[in-house]
C-alpha cells in the first residue's frame, strides 16, 4: 500500500529510532535515519523523502526548530510533510508557546511519547496524494 | 518604554520563535572572525562576539542588488518585492544600531527616501545586545555605547538574566508571543542594570576627542598629514567596505545580449577607489590617493556633522582592523590634533 514512500527520521534517541523504524518498515515504507539536525538536513536534500519525522531536543535543546527552518529554506523540501515529535513542552513547561501559535512551519506536532496508532495514521494522511506536495501556504494558515 | 527580563538559559527558546518574524540572522563564527549569518543551531550563535567583519548594513544595502528589470515587451518592472522579505537581526551591538540609524537619516528621511532601503528597513526586526568593549572599540567617544532607538528589543546582560527594553510594537509582539519566557524586572534587576551599564561605560580604553574636531579639520585642510596618509593608503577600500555608515554605491545596467533588456544593478562602491570620482571625458576630481583618503575623513568627521549634527563614525573599530596599511582612525585624529607624530 505504501511502497516507494520514504520516511526520514531525524532523532538522537536510538531506541526511539529503532522502534519507529520498525513501525514504518512493517507498514511497507522505506526508512532512513539521521542522529542530528545537520546530518538530517543533508540526508533530506539528497533523499527527498516523502515524510520527515523530526525531534527537537538533540545536541541543542532547540536543534529541531533550527533544522526545520533550514529544511524549509530548501526549495525542494518546502512542501515535504514534517511531523515534529518532541517532549519539549513537558520537559520545559516554561516554554508555553504552542505549536499552534503559527510560528512552527511543521505540518503536525506530536508529543513524545507518540501513540503508534496515531503516528501511523497521521503519517499516511500527510503522505496521501491529496496532501503531500502542497506548499506550506496551500496547507493552511494554521501551519505558520 | 516597556522593560522586561528573560533568563539567559531560556534565550534559546525565545530565539526559536523569532523566525515567525522573519529569517533569523545572528553573529556566528565565520573564517577568522564573526559574521551575521543564518545560524545552523542555537549553539552556533555567539553572544559575546567582539564585532562582526561586516556590519549589518549589508541587510539593508546589499553589496549588489537589482533595482528593476526592463524589457521592450514587458517594459519596466520594479523588484521591490525582493526587498520585502522579513528578516530578524539578532545580537546587534549599540554602535551598529547607531549605524543603521545614521543610514536611516540618509536613505529613509528627508525629501528623497530610497524605496529599496525603506522597504528593507520596515521588514527588518533588530534585536540588540550589549557588549564588553575591546581596545579597538571607541563607541563611548562617539556617543554610541548606548542606544535608545532603532531597535525592536535590546538585551542588557544583568547576570543570570537579560534586561529587555522593548523599542517598538513589533518588539512588543515578540514579547507577547513569547508568553511567560519574559517577566517583569525587579528593583534589584534595575539596580544591576545600572551597575553593569556604568561598568561597561568605564571599560573603554580608547578615547577620541571630538570636541572641536570639525573646526580643526577646517584649519588643517592643507596639512602634510593627508599626503603622508595618501602615501600609505593602498586605495583598497577595505575601510569603507567594513564601515557601518559608508553608503557609496555605483549604478550600472546589466544588459542581456542585444542590449534591449536587462536589470539595473546597484553595488557597493568606495570613495577610496580611483574611479570613484571619474566622470565622462576622463576628468577625475580626486586623482590622488591623498585627496581620496582626506575626503573620506572630512565626510565622516566634518561634512556629516554639518549636515546631520554628528559624525558618521560610530566607533566600532572595524576599519582599524581591516586596513592592510595600518591606518588607524584614532591615530589619524590625534595626528590632526598634533597629539602624535605621523609614523
Amino acid at each position: 500500500m505504501s511502497e516507494e514512500k520514504t520516511v526520514l527520521i531525524i532523532d538522537d534517541d536510538p531506541d526511539f529510532v529503532r522502534a519507529v523504524r520498525f513501525l514504518f518498515e512493517a507498514a511497507g515504507y522505506a526508512v532512513a535515519t539521521a542522529p542530528n539536525g545537520r546530518d538530517g538536513l543533508a540526508r533530506a536534500k539528497t533523499l527527498r523523502p516523502d515524510l520527515i519525522l523530526l525531534d527537537v531536543m538533540m545536541q541543542d535543546r532547540t536543534e529541531g526548530f533550527f533544522t526545520l527552518e533550514q529544511i524549509r529554506d530548501v526549495p525542494a523540501l518546502q512542501a515535504t510533510p514534517v511531523i515534529v515529535i518532541s517532549s519539549i513542552y513537558t520537559d520545559h513547561p516554561v516554554f508555553r508557546i504552542g505549536p499552534g501559535s503559527g510560528w512552527l512551519p511543521a505540518d503536525l506536532f506530536l508529543p513524545k511519547p507518540a501513540d503508534p496508532g496515531r503516528l501511523m495514521s497521521e503519517a499516511a494522511r500527510l503522505m496521501a496524494p491529496g496532501y503531500a506536495g502542497r506548499s506550506m501556504a496551500e496547507k493552511g494558515s494554521d501551519l505558520r | 518604554m516597556k522593560i522586561r527580563k528573560i533568563a539567559k538559559k531560556d534565550l534559546d527558546l525565545f530565539a526559536s520563535v523569532l523566525p515567525a518574524f522573519g529569517r533569523l540572522y545572528a553573529p556566528v563564527p565565520r573564517g577568522i572572525g564573526y559574521a551575521f549569518d543564518q545560524p545552523a543551531s542555537w549553539s552556533e550563535i555567539s553572544l559575546t562576539y567582539p564585532r562582526t567583519m561586516l556590519p549589518p548594513r549589508k541587510f539593508l544595502l546589499p553589496p549588489r542588488e537589482a533595482l528593476f528589470a526592463f524589457d521592450p515587451k514587458e517594459g519596466y518592472r520594479d523588484l521591490l518585492a525582493e526587498a520585502a522579505e522579513p528578516q530578524v537581526l539578532f545580537g546587534v551591538h549599540t554602535y551598529d544600531i547607531h549605524g543603521l540609524n545614521i543610514l536611516d537619516r540618509v536613505f529613509a528621511q528627508g525629501r528623497y527616501a530610497d524605496p529599496y532601503y525603506v522597504t528593507r528597513r520596515q521588514h527588518t526586526a533588530v534585536i540588540g545586545i550589549d557588549f564588553d568593549p575591546d581596545a579597538q572599540h571607541f563607541a563611548r567617544a562617539m556617543n554610541t555605547d548606548f542606544v535608545d532607538s532603532g531597535f525592536d528589543l535590546f538585551l542588557s546582560d544583568i547576570g543570570a538574566d537579560y534586561l529587555v527594553r522593548v523599542g517598538t510594537s513589533r518588539g512588543d509582539d515578540m514579547v507577547t508571543m513569547s508568553g511567560c519566557l519574559l517577566s517583569e524586572p525587579t528593583p534589584a534587576d534595575i539596580a544591576q542594570f545600572k551597575r553593569r551599564s556604568g561598568e561597561r561605560h568605564a571599560a573603554y580604553r580608547t578615547e577620541v576627542d571630538l570636541g572641536d574636531l570639525p573646526e580643526i579639520l577646517e584649519m588643517e585642510y592643507h596639512s602634510d598629514v593627508w599626503k603622508e596618509l595618501g602615501d600609505r593608503c593602498l586605495s583598497c577600500g577595505s575601510c569603507s567596505m567594513v564601515c557601518p555608515t559608508c553608503y557609496c554605491f555605483d549604478v550600472a545596467d546589466d544588459v542581456d545580449f542585444g542590449a534591449r533588456s536587462g536589470r539595473r544593478i546597484r553595488a557597493w562602491d568606495s570613495c577610496l577607489f580611483k574611479t570613484h570620482a571619474l566622470v565622462a571625458g576622463g576628468e577625475n576630481f580626486r586623482k590622488s590617493r591623498a585627496s581620496r583618503i582626506m575626503f573620506r575623513f572630512y565626510h565622516k568627521q566634518r561634512g556629516f556633522v554639518a549636515e546631520y549634527g554628528r559624525p558618521s563614525c560610530v566607533g566600532c573599530g572595524r576599519c582599524i582592523g581591516a586596513c592592510p596599511a595600518g591606518i588607524d582612525i584614532v591615530s589619524v585624529i590625534k595626528m590632526i590634533r598634533g597629539q602624535v607624530d605621523a609614523d
